[in-house]
């Protein structure tokens, strides 16, 4: 094959080899820029901009420029820092309720054990779920009335996503089964990446389990797990679809929520173009602290 | 420091039999190499002593005490690994005191355990190092101070110096018979390198399709090789073994050429079986001029190797390989061929064994 391509005349080599470096740039590379700069760049600019007006998508008049007056709305708003402490609260159970539950599954899944691959399969099947269609059949399994969690528990009608203080477990708890998946995938990579012959190293060394767990599993399994860690806290922050749908409640308000009602509810458009930019920054700042420790464990 | 008995041990992966009705018995303080072909069941033997692999049936004893049942961990047994295993997010000093910090002891205990290990073994510069800034020989020092450390009953080692280049294996042979010379720990040493196990090993054992071969100081299996296995597996380069129908008058090597001996050689060699002579390269005699229990042969290759050269000569239908000084003899020269009889190996073409030699 090699022959007869260096046999042809230039033109019909970079045919037969498949799209030459121009086809490939008009093709594939150029669309993708536009798309980046129409849907991503430009909105991220605008954004920025309205954040500085009093811009509302909902009337024809003009915007104008008020500086720092949104950010500093907001910043002394209690009701935004209620939202902001619903959601820190709500990151740290669902990332950590799923970094327990996936890394446990992975554990379990990291041995020889019988229809193994069947089970990682079944396993991975809530992440590939519509947020929004788990945000409805979850509010039906939490149904007072009809609802199958009561049924099973035997807890009559209790009002999972009625009662302030247990609807945000509630709804961390749906977000914890649909993403500890992708904890456990993550984690049973950097479990299988664990060479064999230092677990034996361990045994010899007579080193007990929890001893081999947290000296050497942990600290190997570390890197990965922080990166799966970074990509959940960055996604918590931002859950809307089944947390919307699952409840109403005040103690439920996420900040995502309290964003889309600020911008698409009230139409205060400059207000919360402000919002997602303080949003923005906070995930930012979090995810590199993260990124710090990342860079810490792959030191070790 | 301990007595290692492996009694009927048999060993079954699957359907696949890898170890067949082992029997072993590795004296306090002795260092055995088990030497063999890469899949002969060494490193299965050793493991299995470790307690790294489960045995399906037979005995292991350490010191008297049934083992076989027990785990890996509570067999006080130490492990050197061909791929090192150290751990890589530890440094070297937490490398070494892993093994002491896993049962409890104490810091001031683990670093003073440490020292005089890193002292031995000549690492003390490189104690807060990563292993992945270490050297392939440095980290097999590493490795064997983990090792010795804790002082465990025995020191088993799975090709500990297989991964180094041909100069820091030398090296590191010197050092680790000098370790345990002064350290006298009973040592199970498993290569496929011969020339390890002849420098290293009180006896050697010689393994082959999961079956011990031979067992002997480096001496006898190097002289007194059991069978046709043993004698072309050790030795470099390897023994001469060719068809051989005794005569009145010599050894026949086919196509008319005898070979003339000692009349009191062939008179105890059975005449009714075929068989194999098997003849170390230093026990051909070349000479430039004939002599009497001498045949005249030609040279059909010479391999200079510095020091020696290895002489192929054309005996009937088969080629001897000769051991000589540099410079005596050229390629295509007459020469005359004899061997030295007190050298000479006879062995049942059809079963390998050796014959018993003649007096």
């Amino acid at each position: 094959m090699a022959d007869v391509i260096t046999r042809l005349d230039p033109t019909s080599r970079a045919a037969a080899r498949g799209f030459s470096d121009m086809t490939i740039r008009n093709l594939f590379i150029i669309p993708t820029i536009v798309f980046l700069i129409v849907f991503n760049v430009f909105p991220l600019i605008y954004s920025l901009w309205t954040a500085f007006t009093d811009y509302r998508a909902s009337t024809a008049a003009a915007a104008n420029f008020v500086g720092l007056a949104n950010f500093r709305e907001l910043l002394s708003d209690p009701d935004i820092w209620r939202n902001f402490t619903i959601t820190a609260k709500y990151v740290v159970i669902t990332v950590t309720g799923q970094v327990i539950v996936g890394f446990g599954l992975a554990m379990l899944l990291n041995r020889k054990i019988p229809l193994k691959g069947l089970i990682t399969t079944l396993l991975l099947l809530p992440m590939m779920l519509s947020p929004a269609v788990v945000g409805l059949f979850w509010k039906l399994l939490y149904d007072p009335s009809f609802g199958i969690i009561n049924y099973f528990l035997g807890l009559g009608k209790f009002e999972w996503l009625a009662q302030p203080q247990m609807a945000l477990w509630a709804v961390a708890l749906v977000d914890i089964w649909m993403w500890s998946p992708f904890v456990m995938l993550l984690s049973l990579a950097g479990l299988s990446a664990v060479p064999k012959h230092l677990y034996e190293a361990a045994e010899i060394d007579r080193a007990g389990p929890f001893y081999t767990f947290f000296r050497i599993t942990l600290p190997l399994v570390a890197p990965i797990l922080m990166i799966a860690i970074i990509f959940r806290t960055m996604e918590a922050f931002k859950t809307f679809d089944h947390a919307y749908i699952l409840s109403t409640q005040p103690t439920t308000e996420l900040i995502a929520i309290r964003l889309y009602k600020m911008a698409f509810l009230e139409w205060q458009t400059g207000m919360s173009s402000a919002f997602a930019y303080i949003v923005l920054i906070v995930v930012v700042a979090i995810t590199n602290i993260y990124v710090k420790y990342l860079n810490k464990a792959k030191a070790r | 420091m301990a007595r290692i008995e492996l009694r009927n041990i048999q060993k079954f992966f699957g359907a696949v039999q890898v170890l067949k009705d082992v029997n072993l018995t590795i004296e306090d303080g002795e260092f055995v190499v088990m030497l063999g072909q890469s899949g002969c069941g060494k490193t299965t033997t050793l493991r299995a002593i470790a307690g790294l692999e489960t045995v399906s049936t037979g005995t292991i004893s350490i010191d008297g005490r049934e083992v076989q049942d027990l785990r890996a961990a509570d067999r006080d047994i130490a492990f050197v690994f061909q791929s090192f295993s150290l751990y890589p997010h530890m440094t070297v000093q937490e490398n070494i005191a892993f093994p002491l910090r896993a049962v409890g002891m104490s810091q001031s205990s683990r670093d003073a355990a440490v020292k005089e290990v890193a002292k031995v073994l000549e690492i003390e510069r490189f104690l807060h190092r990563k292993p992945s800034a270490l050297s392939g020989g440095d980290m097999q020092r590493v490795a064997i101070g983990r090792a010795l450390v804790r002082r465990p009953k025995a020191l088993l080692m799975d090709e500990p110096i297989g991964a180094l280049d041909a100069k820091l294996r030398e090296q590191m042979r010197a050092e680790i018979k000098r370790l345990h010379i002064s350290r006298n720990s009973t040592s199970v040493y498993v290569t496929h390198d011969q020339i390890e196990a002849m420098s290293l090993a009180d006896r050697i054992v010689v393994m082959h399709a999961g079956l011990l071969q031979q067992v002997g100081t480096p001496e006898e299996v190097y002289n007194r090789p059991a069978n046709l296995f043993v004698a072309q597996f050790v030795g470099s380069p390897v023994m001469n073994v060719a068809e051989v129908a005794p005569q009145s008058d010599g050894l026949s090597f086919g196509s008319g050429a005898v070979l003339p001996v000692a009349p009191g050689l062939v008179s105890h060699l059975p005449a009714e079986r075929a068989l194999r002579l098997g003849i170390r390269p230093e026990a051909v005699v070349l000479s430039e001029s004939g002599a009497a229990g001498l045949l005249e042969s030609r040279i059909s290759n010479i391999e200079p190797l510095g020091s020696h050269e290895i002489v192929d000569v054309v005996l009937g239908s088969t080629t001897l390989r000769a051991r000589t000084e540099p410079g005596r003899l050229r390629t295509g020269a007459p020469v005359w061929v004899g061997i030295d009889t007190e050298r000479a190996h006879f062995f049942d073409a059809d079963s390998g064994m050796a014959l018993r030699r003649i007096a």
